[in-house]
């Protein structure tokens, strides 16, 4: 027998068998199918609490956690597919909530309405301030997001004190709703701007994207327009804030502008800490990362006295978990998990090496 | 402006040695001032005192910084540092609750009030048929600052340690070829911009505001934008800014003396980021920027 056919025979020994799952496998393996199970189980924990199965209070923690997830996404185009940072996100989920707030509750609008106008107002300003700050190199950026985040802070402080939305004003496709029904919005949201981003790093416009962070240099060389994808990655990130903002507003209905830490470089931090924990430039990390930063504080850690009474310690502890990750691990969990899954294959297929060369001997 | 101009100067020697825009500038600079806070209201220890050991345990930090992360982490690209800043941020929002307990307090409440029953605090100058008036607090801040930052400029320009940091600004690479021990000039360059980070919060604090983990974090807003209009290529270029910036907002602030421009006061800050922005608009490298030349 040949000896590399000897040696797949013998680190494969159910080669033939696998044929059976395999079509499963590969519907799995696609990603839209999993962004589309994901989509379902998050929908189904909400019926679930409807139920009574699961406690309600951890399905709003749920809904929570995934608006934070959808700003991440954003995030995350811009800083592991763009290699941009932004300090500005707490800024856009002010601005998205503001004009939520303004249109829903100020106007009556339906939700569609305000879904076009923050779209549109989010746009607006990402181009301006995009278009100022990215005609450098570095750190301008970083720098200009948060002076902008907080001009919007101090902005909506002068606007209103409190921003409430009164429940009844909430409409969506003409029927009043409460926030079990946004929670299904959340998801659908979740889910939409999953794929449209999955999608978006596949094309021809991620690539470039990727080539412009490996080397802006090299990246011109090829003819990509580094302003162009830039500006498009903070827009983009922009938009996805902006309408995290507006989901939270229909969702928690209720921000004090002058205490919310939601407003401030708290909020951008965590973000970026989601991001870069979890993986910059994988979206399952990213949203892995929420849910160990924002996730695990709502819904479990909220249990426990000690973290109750000292809320500033998860604070801490994802300070020292970025520095960690940016120092040893640049791929976040994301590639930890993936170099623990090649460690254990290696593993398995070293024992299967080594049993075949027992048994020959 | 002194507290501003402080700190855009810790920003900027931080950024020319270590290529890294040090967002914990402000958390540091935070956690320092409740140290002090905290051996003047808890122990009564003199003011001058206070300040030199909270100075000291924010060139402490700065070291610490330097030595445990930014050395290792050499290879960590430009991004990567400036994330690891900001995780610094995080850490220190979250230890200063830990560490001192209640988050928000006004430290040199009593400490005031004690100088207030003996003399006034302000300084009146009459002049032109009005009166100007200055809080004696100001006054020590621009004297404090003036001190420090010409001491500072004048070690830079002439001593061995100012000739390596310009080196070490210039090119690392180079200045370590030359023979510079570039480990020990930006781990200076961190112990004295957490120094001043310190100082300059102090400064801001003793104004009689209340302190919390992010109090700082306008000022740092505002001496980062001071580095970007006065360009980062410079030492006294941001300096330069920082003085510029409170002054434009002090002059929309004046027009609302003005009629027509009734409740422009409120609207301060937001007028002067704009006019920030239009400026970088069209001199992208600041003020006293150098366009840098970049080779593939």
């Amino acid at each position: 027998m040949d000896i590399k056919q000897e040696y797949l025979s013998a680190a494969y020994p159910g080669g033939a068998k696998k044929n059976i799952g395999s079509n499963i496998r590969a519907v799995f393996a696609n990603p839209l199918a999993q962004i589309a199970l994901v989509g379902v189980v998050l929908a189904l924990v909400q019926f679930l609490a409807l139920g009574g199965m699961i406690s309600s209070a951890f399905a709003y923690a749920l809904g929570n956690t995934l608006i934070y997830a959808i700003v991440a996404i954003g995030f995350c185009l811009l800083l592991g597919y763009s290699g941009l940072a932004s300090l500005g996100t707490a800024g856009f989920i002010g601005l998205g909530s503001y004009v939520a707030f303004y249109l829903i509750e100020g106007m009556g609008a339906p939700y569609y309405v305000a879904l076009l106008v923050t779209l549109a107002v989010s746009i607006t300003i990402g181009v301006i301030v995009g278009f100022i700050s990215l005609r450098i190199e570095g750190i301008y950026l970083a720098i200009m997001t948060l002076a902008l985040a907080e001009i919007i802070r101090s902005l909506l402080m002068v606007l209103k004190a409190t921003i409430k939305i009164n429940i009844n004003n909430i409409v969506l496709f003409g029927v009043n709703v409460n926030e079990k029904a946004v929670y299904l919005l959340i998801t659908a949201t979740f889910v939409i701007l999953m794929v449209l981003t999955s999608n978006l790093i596949r094309s021809p416009v991620g690539r470039a994207m990727l080539a412009m962070k490996d080397s802006t240099s090299a990246s011109q060389a090829m003819g990509i327009s580094l302003m162009k994808y830039r500006l498009l990655a903070f827009v983009i990130s922009t938009v996805y804030a902006a309408m995290g903002g507006l989901l939270y507003m229909m969702y928690v209905r209720n921000m004090t502008t002058a205490t919310s830490t939601l407003l401030t470089l708290s909020t951008s931090l965590n973000i970026l800490g989601a991001v870069i924990i979890g993986g910059a430039k994988s979206l399952w990390g990213t949203t892995l990362g929420t849910f160990i930063i924002y996730g695990l504080q709502s819904m479990f850690l909220s249990k426990i006295r000690f973290f109750v009474d000292h809320p500033a310690f998860i604070t801490m502890i994802t300070g020292l978990l970025i520095i960690l990750v940016v120092m040893f691990f640049p791929g976040g969990f994301a590639q930890m998990l993936a170099a623990f899954r090649g460690w254990l294959r290696r593993k398995r297929i070293e024992r299967r090496i080594r049993a075949y060369v027992d048994d020959r001997n | 402006m002194c507290v501003t101009a402080l700190a855009a100067f810790a920003v900027t020697i931080i950024f020319r040695t270590s290529t890294t825009a040090n967002f914990a500038q402000g958390a540091i600079s935070a956690f320092g001032c409740y140290v002090v806070a905290d051996l003047l209201n808890k122990h009564g220890i003199p003011v001058w005192i206070g300040v030199f050991a909270g100075v000291l345990v924010g060139v402490v930090i700065g070291v610490f910084i330097d030595l445990l992360v930014f050395r290792r982490g050499r290879h960590v690209n430009e991004l990567g540092k400036q994330i690891i800043t900001m995780g610094f941020v995080s850490l220190f929002f979250g230890g200063i609750p830990l560490v001192f307990g209640t988050p928000e307090r006004i430290p040199f409440e009593a400490f005031y009030n004690t100088v207030k029953a003996k003399t006034s605090p302000n300084f009146v100058i009459p002049a032109l048929g009005g009166e100007i008036v200055i809080t004696k607090h100001a006054v020590i801040c621009l004297g404090i600052t003036v001190v420090v930052l010409a001491v500072l400029f004048l070690l830079l320009k002439y001593s061995k340690w100012g000739l390596g940091v310009r080196a070490t600004a210039s090119s690392e690479f180079t200045a370590e070829l030359m023979g510079i021990d570039t480990h020990v000039i930006t781990a200076i360059s961190w112990a004295l911009a957490c120094g001043l980070g310190v100082l300059a919060a102090v400064m801001y604090a003793g104004g009689g505001t209340s302190i919390s983990a992010a109090f700082m974090t306008t000022i740092q807003v505002n001496a980062f934008l001071a580095c970007i209009l006065g360009g980062f290529s410079t030492f006294y270029g941001p300096v330069i800014g920082a003085v510029l910036i409170p002054l434009a907002a002090s002059c929309v602030g004046f027009l609302a003396n003005f009629k027509g421009f009734y409740g422009i006061s409120r609207w301060q800050m937001v007028i002067v980021y704009v006019l920030l922005l239009i400026a970088i608009l069209i001199k992208p490298e600041g003020l006293f920027g150098k366009k840098t030349l970049k080779k593939v």
